[in-house]
This record gives C-alpha cells, structure tokens and sequence, in this order.
C-alpha cells in the first residue's frame, strides 16, 4: 500500500517537475554543453565545413595579449561599477530602511526599485543623448553654473561606468535594503544607550549584519557587468571594446564561432569562479 | 534618529539618487516631443515622431511581435513554473535541493553566454533563428523568475488549511483547485507579470536568436541605435517605458514587493 | 497572440505556391545606400507588386556572416566586388542570370567581365555603383582643406576624427598613408605603428552613412572617413562637409548587386536589380547623391556639374585611386588580428 503511494507521489513530483526542467535543460543547459562542444573545434561544423577538434581556441586566448588585456579590462570595468554601486546605492538603501517610517517608504523603495524593470537598451540610449556634446547635460549645467563648462561625457570610459551604473545600482538598493530592514532597530538603540558612537554603530553592527544582503547585490552586479557589450558599444566609441564585445563579433561579424564559445567559457570560468568565493557569504544571506 | 542633519543628509542623497535614475529617462521621453532630427534645442514641441511612428510598419511589427512573444512566453512559464513551484514546495524528495540550485544559472550566467549557446545549439540541432527560438529562450529566462515569486507566496501557505479541507472529505485535485491554488493566486500573477517583463524587455538573447526582417523591439531599437537613431527611437522608448512601468507597478501590487505591509 | 506563427505559415504556403504573383524580397545593404529610397522602392512596388524589405549590416564581415547564418532571408545582397569571390567560393551566392536583367546591355564589358565579379566562371554580381573611399572634412571646422591624408594625424584635431570599425578598411586606409599597395601590402609594422598613432586622435568609430551626418552635423567631428557617393548626397543635403581625395590616394571600389543562392524569389530579384540600374532611376539618385553608376548610358545622362563628373571625371583623380582586389584568408585574419590587438589597447 505504501509502496502504491509513494510511487503514485513519485509520478506526481515528476509530472509537476518535469516541463519546467525538460525546458531549462533544452534551452540553457544543452546548449551550455552544446558550447563547450563548438569551444574545441576549428570550424563551423555546419554545410560542408572541414573540421577537426583542437584546443587551438584556448590557446589563442595565450597566445597575444589582446584577450588577456581585454578579459582584465573587463574585470576592471565590473569592480569600478560594483563599487560605485556600493558607494552610492548602500547609504540610498539604509536612509529607505532606518531613516524613513511609515507609508512614504513602500513607495520610495518602489520608485528606486522600478527602473530597473524598465528596458536596459532604452535606458542606455538615455544616456546617449544625455552626454552627447551640445547635450542636455551641458545645457543644464550652463544654465546652473555661473562658468562655461565643456561637458563631453559621451564616448569615454566615464560614460560607460555611468550607463552601467544606471542599469545595476537597483540591484544592491533592493539587497542591501532588505538586508537592512532585519536588522532590529531595538539593537542599535542599545547600543546607542551604551554610548557608541555613530561611527561604532555603523561599524560593530549595521555593516556586518548587512554584509551578505550587501555581497549579493555585488555579485548581482560584477556578474553581467564584466560580460556587458551593448553598453560599452553605445556609450564608449573608441574606448568601448571589452571582453563582451569581442565575443560579439565572433558570433555577428567575423563567424568564428569555436573561438566565441571558448572566449564565453573563460568567460564563464571567470563568473563561477567568483560565485564559488561569494557562495559562502551569500549562502548566509539566504538564511 | 538624533541627528536630524544626518537624516535630512540621507534625505537628500536619496532624492539625488531618484534624479539620477529618472532624469535621463525623462529627457529622452522629452526629446521625443522635440521637433528637430539633430535633437537640437530650444525644444519646439511636436507630435511628428508619433505620427512618423505610426506609419512605421518595421516598428510597429517588431513592437507586436514583442508583445505576442511575451504574451506566449508568460502563458508558458506560468504554467510551467507554477507546477515545479507547488512539487518543490509539496514534497520532500532526494535532489530537491539541487533542483532548487539548478533555478540560478539562468539568472546568474551573464545573457552574453546564455545567447550565445543557444543560438550555437538551436542551429546545431537544426532549428535556427527565429520566433520558435526566441520563445524557448524567454521562457527559460522567465521560469526561474516565476518559481521564485510563486515559492515565495507558498511559503506564506498554512497547510492546516489542506488538511482541514482534506479532512472534510475533499481529495488531492479538489484541495488543490480550491484551496491552494486560489491562496497563491496574486503570487501567480506577480510570477506572471514579471515572466512578461523579463520577455518584453529581453534584448541580449533576442539578439543572437531572431531571424532578420523578424526582430523584437529591443533588437529593432538597437540595430536603429548603431545606424544613428532619430527621435523616432526616442518616441517608441517612450512608449515601451510606460508599458513596462506600468506592468511592474501591477506586479508590484500582486507581490507584495515593497517588503513588509 | 499566435500572430507571428499564422504569419509564418502563411508565408511558407505562399512561398511553395505557384503561381505567385507578388513576393516579399529582402534586401541586405548598407543603411541610406540606394536600395533603400522611399521614392524608388514604391515605384518598384507599384510597377512589379513587389513589396521590398530591408536588412543594414555595419561590414562587409558582417553581411557575410549574415548570409551564413539566415540562409533564406535574403534576396538581393550589396556586395563588394573584392568580397564577391569569397561569398561565391562558400556558395552564399548564385550566378546571375544575365538575360533577364535588359539593363545589363548598357553596362560597360570591362565592368561586366570584372573578375572578381565572375568569381567561379560566371557573373555572380552585377555591377552597380562605384566610388572611392577617402575622407571628408567638417568646413566649419577646418578653415583649409587639407591636401594630405596627414590630416588625421594632426593634433589639432585630437579627438575629432573618426573612421569605420572595420579591420580591413583601417588598414588599407594606413596603407595609403605609409605608400603601400592597398593589394601588397609589404611592410604590415609600419601600418600597426601608423594607426596605433591614429588611435588617440580618433573619438569613436562611424557605423554608418546616417551615424556619420549626425556627428558632423553636431560638430563632434572635424575629419572623418567616407564614401564619395555618402558625402555627395550629404553636401546635397547641406552639410558642411567637403570630400578630399589627398595626394596620397584613395581606395577605390566596385559594388554590385547580387542573389543569395538560398533566394526562394529569385524571379523578383532580377526584376528589381534591373530597376536597381536603370538610368532613370539614377539620375534621381544622383540628384540626392549618389555614388557613380556603373551603367554607362546613366553616368552619361548626369549633368556636368555633378559631383561624379566633376570628382571621379579627373583622370588626374582616377590616377591616384587604387582598386580594392580580394584578400586572401590568411591576410584578413592577419589585418583582423592586428586591428583587434590595436582596439584592445584603448
């Protein structure tokens, strides 16, 4: 009888699981394999393309530096964006959970957390006109100032950091605030009746008790940063090749798709290899 | 709090920050109102971006076919993700936990590599670019999505109310139809809003699996944008803005987003 | 909601019906160039009931890649004559048939036996248009047009140039600057030190015609790459623009016009390659700018002072260009190498 029923419930769990996963398997997971595959091989394998399987894309990757240079630019590019985005999102997110009360807060927290929802591409494109010389910018900040100023953001590093900014900085809002908001107020008032000072405060318990809601957001943030290649190609002109936009003109333009897949895998190695060192942490924010 | 100069500080930081998020969307919004291609100033207003955009058929496809696609998309991953969500929540079973890990890497793994294996493996297996692609792909994108926010409301779930109607006689589809499923209900709009958010604002994956001449908006918008855009891009971003704002504000209602009520 | 299914199908059916007698043709050009001009594709539709679409790409790299990738989705493809041996050699294009195209008759024979156009022993692309590749600079910017291609190593002009991101077009483009052979090129260091000091000046890359005119109009540009047929129509246009052929030369190249062997419509793409090189539709174009015509009765149905006479008629002009010639795989990967190492650099 029992054996009946666990196999009935064995059928069940499987018949409610299975077309969710069958389809993640055919759209994310096959087709991650189906890279690894192309990664070793010297041709496209489709039409009547001789092909043979080699490592010749990996060692491409050792062999100049232009990938190596690029790979760290775009790295160097995940860690300035992740840290403005700390720097400028944890205080907007601890003012929403501490300093806030009541009703106005739900709705504040809605309005930061919205833009996210909207397209990237389209926010991106915001920028572009924003920064453009003889922009919007310039002409306000002319308008406000009481000197001229030469404001030509657009196609520079700067603006890039910007645009990524822009599109990531809801992200560590909505970690850190939540983070934020189980820290129990009746702790800090404690502590402040103990007489330590703001700094202490901010120190001993806010930061630490915050810190996996904050590393989550980091994370949320240094991931699809370091692969980004539509904000660099829009916003960075000259200096807007990274990482990500090599590997977009192997599969758009120059069809060489095995050195594509073997670039997204180093790509990859790299994501993993930085989720693996936060997993910890942010197995501890889940909790 | 004591210090009321820090608090206004705070204050003030964060209206700095809601400018720094809206201000551009706004000024694109508003250049869409601008009369002059070159977006030159003094503004003149104008409604011609509009109407141009209105007898733009490319645009005007392109902006159903998004929509069509997310509707198939939601529908889809919906369903499909409402049922895992109920089994993971439902039962205990060996690998339950793997399962649960196996939800990230659509979320985690940067869309740059998603779309790109999927575009490598659609065409290995004979499939191609296209509408079809472009769904199986949103769909996988969208499911982890709805599992999370339908979990989230299970979880909220009292499972006395199961046994109760269990024990007044009622079996596992009744219970089910009538009890469980309205309980998550808001959670399963919420999970089906955002499935159609993340589908109407895709662009990375679209990108590399949309078949030419039947491209999705973002894709549309960004081919327009390297080709040198025109203020009718400004007006049909205007548009889509509104759209998905709109969406992830009802969504928010359904999800109880905000954080505690 | 299944909207773009049912459409789907139901070009299928249509498409492997028989007796069909309006097709659907898709074009695959660059943005702004010819194909595309509201005025002569409604004359088309209206004439044949045809209908045209259009698809842009941003290199010839890219168009290639684009017929690799969508075989089917195309039906007329812009291709220039040095690529032309490469798409036929992977079988992306089909030969032309000549007698169904009457306006072929009055194409010279020295452009109709092109080489590179009869890639494979047959013609596989029509010839169009040509024009060179050479520079423009902004007039309100630059008080005296420059002679030399030295222009853009100026420093007067950091951060005011701009040229196409494309590896081959770069290096050719050095490769006039160091007085190499655009076709030979020997000594590939003096090109990689070359552009690495154009770097700096550059402020972005121009993708295309419409990308170009928005930055000159902006004044971001003083300098920048171009095409002749492009700046022709932007002086039309009113842009203070000026084309310069320097006395180091220019690239020159031969477009033409062909069909994707994988074309379902073939039929309509000879029918529209035909009004592609028609006179009368060239004497329109050219009046907005247009690059010259390979049909020798429309160039000579241009008015004297137009910018295609007065330009590329100098013999002592013509004398300075070099004709772009295939390049072999192993080069382009080379200049595609070193491009790509160059960019990284920024």
């Amino acid at each position: 009888m029992s054996t009946v029923l666990a196999n009935q419930e064995r059928l069940r769990i499987f018949g409610l699981l299975s077309p969710a996963y069958l389809w993640l398997t055919v759209a994310i997971f096959l087709p991650l394999s189906a890279m690894l595959y192309f990664s070793f091989l010297s041709e496209v394998p489709f039409g009547d393309a001789e092909w043979s399987h080699t490592t010749e894309n990996y060692e491409a990757f050792f062999q100049t530096s232009t990938y190596a240079i690029l790979l760290w630019k775009s790295i160097r590019l995940g860690l300035i964006v992740t840290l403005v985005s700390v720097l400028v999102g944890f205080p907007c997110a601890y003012v929403l959970a501490k300093v806030i009360k009541g009703r106005s807060r739900e709705a504040l927290f809605l309005l930061v957390i919205l833009p996210f929802w909207s397209n990237s591409l389209v926010r991106i494109f915001s920028w572009a006109i924003v920064l453009r010389g003889n922009g919007v910018l310039e002409i306000g900040l002319n308008a406000v100032l009481p000197f001229e100023v030469d404001v030509n953001l657009m196609f520079s590093t700067p603006a890039i950091v910007i645009g990524l900014v822009h599109s990531y900085l809801p992200y560590i809002i909505l970690t850190s605030y939540l983070a934020l908001q189980a820290i129990d107020d009746n702790l800090i008032d404690a502590a402040r009746s103990m007489s330590a000072n703001k700094l202490t405060i901010l120190w001993r318990i806010i930061l630490p008790l915050s810190l996996p809601g904050l590393l989550a957001g980091a994370v949320l943030i240094f991931v699809p940063v370091v692969g980004s290649f539509m904000e660099p190609r829009i916003l960075g002109g000259r200096v807007g090749t990274y990482f990500g936009t090599v590997i977009e003109d192997q599969f758009v333009a120059v069809y060489n798709w095995p050195l594509g897949a073997a670039l997204s895998f180093i790509l990859l190695a790299v994501v993993l290899l930085i989720l693996a060192v936060a997993s910890p942490v942010l197995r501890r924010a889940q909790t | 709090m004591s210090g009321t100069f820090l608090a206004r500080l705070g204050k003030l930081w964060l209206a700095l920050i809601l400018f720094f998020l809206y201000a551009p969307i706004f000024v694109m919004a508003f250049m869409s109102f601008n009369a002059s291609q070159y977006y030159q100033l003094p503004f003149e207003f104008s409604l011609k971006w509009y109407e141009k955009l209105a007898g733009n058929t490319e645009i005007i496809d392109a902006a159903t076919r998004s929509v069509g696609i997310a509707i198939i998309t939601t529908i889809i991953a919906t369903i499909l993700g409402t049922a895992a969500s109920v089994a993971l929540f439902r039962f205990e079973f060996r690998g339950k936990r793997f399962l649960q890990v196996m939800l990230f890497p659509p979320i985690a793994i940067p869309w740059l590599i998603t779309g790109t294996a999927m575009l490598i493996f659609f065409f290995g297996i004979g499939l191609g670019r296209g509408t079809p692609s472009v769904i199986i792909g949103h769909v996988a994108l969208a499911l982890p999505y709805v599992i999370v926010v339908v979990s989230a409301r299970l979880a909220t779930f009292d499972a006395t109310l199961e046994e109760a109607a269990r024990s007044m006689g009622a079996d596992g589809w009744t219970v089910t139809r009538r009890v469980t499923l309205p309980w998550i209900s808001s959670g399963i709009i919420a999970g089906a809003l955002f499935a159609f958010a993340v589908s109407f604002d895709q662009f990375v994956v679209s990108y590399f699996l949309s078949e030419p001449g039947d491209s999705t908006l973002p894709v549309l918008i960004y081919t327009s944008i390297r080709k040198g855009f025109t203020p009718e891009i400004n007006a049909i971003s205007t548009i889509i803005i509104v759209v998905s704002m709109a969406v992830m504000l009802v969504a928010a209602r359904f999800s109880n987003f905000g954080g505690e009520r | 909601m299944n909207k773009p299914i049912i459409l789907a199908a139901t070009l299928a059916i249509s498409a492997t019906g028989t007796a069909v007698l309006a097709d659907e043709i898709r074009v695959l050009n660059w943005q702004g160039y010819g194909t595309d001009l509201g005025w002569a594709v409604d004359a088309f539709s209206k004439s044949t009931g045809h209908t045209v679409i259009h698809e842009y790409f941003n290199s010839e790299q890219e168009m290639l890649t684009k017929l690799r990738t969508n075989p089917g989705a195309y039906d007329v493809v812009l291709i220039n004559a040095a690529f032309t041996p490469q798409a036929q050699g992977e079988g992306l294009i089909g030969p032309v048939d000549a007698a169904s195209i009457a306006n072929l008759a009055d194409v010279p024979e020295n452009l109709k036996g092109n080489e590179d156009l009869n890639a494979g022993g047959a013609l596989h692309g029509v010839p169009w248009t040509w024009g060179l590749t050479s520079f423009a600079v902004n007039t309100n910017e630059v008080d005296e047009l420059p002679t030399s291609i030295e222009v853009f190593w100026d420093t007067a002009h950091e951060g005011k140039v701009s040229i196409r991101d494309d590896a081959l077009e770069a290096v050719q483009f050095a490769a006039i600057a160091t007085g190499q052979d655009i076709n030979n090129i020997t000594d590939l260091d003096a090109i990689e030190a070359k552009l690495s000091d154009l770097m700096p000046q550059i402020k972005t890359y121009w993708g295309s015609e419409n990308d170009w005119n928005q930055f000159m109009a902006a004044g971001d540009l003083d300098v920048a790459t171009f095409w002749s047929g492009s700046a022709s129509r932007s002086m039309a246009a009113g842009l203070p623009v000026q084309f310069i052929v320097p006395q180091e030369g220019a690239i020159g190249w031969l477009d033409g016009l062909s069909i994707p062997s994988s074309s379902t419509k073939k039929e309509a793409a000879h029918q529209f390659i035909n009004w592609m090189i028609d006179p009368e539709f060239y004497v329109k174009w050219a009046a907005e700018g247009a690059p010259a015509s390979a049909n020798a009765k429309a160039a000579a149905a241009l008015p004297d002072d137009a910018f295609n006479k007065r330009v590329l008629g100098d013999p002592e002009v013509v004398a300075r260009v070099q004709f772009q010639r295939p390049v072999s795989d192993e080069n382009r990967e080379k200049y595609l190498e070193l491009w790509q190492s160059l960019k990284a650099a920024q």
